[in-house]
């Protein structure tokens, strides 16, 4: 190659740095602000996926809680339909019980106040206690996949099956899954 | 410096860069999931720990509620109790307290039953005090109305006597 070629090369080639320089930069930057946003993205899904398995546990708690208390006094009660109903509209009423129940069993398991209070401003108390309550049939909600049901004839209780609280398998219903690998387009 | 040699070194640059563009996205991505990793890595064990404890304490609240329903709905005296007690929970045993005619059962420092009853009832040959005809139980604790590091220094008062 003589001279005047590799003097052709030479520019060409410096064109080329210039041009690839350019290029390096503008997608350096593109290259930064599409991974920031695909983290911020991605971890704020997998955090509202984490907190929202919180606010469940946290509802479903205060759901069995109320249960339990339920059944205790309809055990411990006249077994009537009027005290039922009695029991069940106080009980789902008053909130500060509910949050002081809930409050003591997650303070018995070692979570800091702050982050109870976190888990309850974002999700709060449960909103359904009483689902169905039909013809003497009385369904209530004793957590995430969990009801009761319990059967009055002419105002008095023939059936109550608490059976499922008893069964209910907390590890089963909450389990968070492990974050999903970090995918980048 | 010939432009033959400059051309050459021009050249050597021209790959070196192409080949950093083309690295730069792989920094980029290991930057990134890196960050990633360790952000929800940290989300995930936390929230798993809180999940395990919360599901721990409630599986022990299920099996003190489900003994204290099954008691008021058959039990009588402290040695009913105790069987109840043995049924759902092996390893702890209640304790009397004669002079209260109450039972104490405490699962945990935080979670515990205190049954009370009527009378004492004596074994005449054994001499064993036993306590019969269950009144109530206060099931305070389970309700959340006691406080946790009260119940843990609370200590048992009054004459006791186990059971079996």
């Amino acid at each position: 190659m003589n001279n005047q070629k590799f003097k052709i090369l030479a520019i060409v080639d410096a064109v080329l740095i210039v041009v690839l320089i350019v290029v390096m930069m503008i997608l350096k930057g593109n290259y930064n602000d599409q991974a920031q946003a695909s983290v911020k993205e991605q971890v704020g899904a997998y955090q509202e996926k984490a907190n929202g398995m919180l606010q469940e546990q946290w509802k479903s708690m205060d759901q069995y809680g109320m249960a339990w208390k339920l059944v205790y006094a309809t055990l411990t009660g006249d077994k009537s339909e009027a005290s039922f109903d009695a029991a069940v509209k106080a009980i789902e009423g008053d909130k500060d019980a509910r949050l002081k129940q809930l409050s003591y069993m997650y303070t018995a398991a070692g979570i800091p106040d702050k982050v109870q209070n976190d888990i309850n401003e974002k999700g709060g108390l449960a909103d359904k206690f009483l689902l169905k309550d039909e013809g003497g049939v009385k369904e209530v909600a004793c957590g995430k996949n969990c009801t009761l049901s319990f059967t009055f004839v002419k105002g008095k209780l023939k059936d109550s099956d608490y059976k499922a609280l008893v069964e209910y398998n907390m590890d089963e219903a909450f389990k968070l899954e492990a974050p999903a690998a970090f995918h980048f387009e | 410096m010939n432009i033959k040699n400059i051309a050459i070194v021009l050249t050597v640059l021209v790959v070196a860069i192409a080949a950093m563009l083309f690295m730069q996205k792989g920094n980029y991505v290991t930057q990134a999931t890196e960050h990633y990793n360790k952000t929800t890595g940290n989300s995930f064990k936390g929230s798993s720990k809180i999940i395990e404890y919360v599901n721990s304490t409630a599986g022990t609240t299920k099996m003190l509620w489900a003994l204290t329903c099954d008691a008021v709905q058959g039990a009588k005296t402290s040695q009913d109790m105790a069987k109840l007690e043995g049924k759902y929970f092996p390893a702890t045993k209640g304790s009397n307290s004669i002079s209260q005619k109450t039972r104490r059962f405490e699962p945990t420092a935080a979670y515990y039953i205190v049954t009370t009853f009527d009378k004492v009832d004596v074994d005449k040959k054994t001499d064993l005090k036993t306590l019969a005809g269950l009144k109530s139980i206060d099931v305070g604790a389970l309700l959340g109305n006691a406080t946790i590091a009260a119940a843990v220094a609370e200590d048992e008062d009054g004459e006791e006597e186990g059971e079996e």
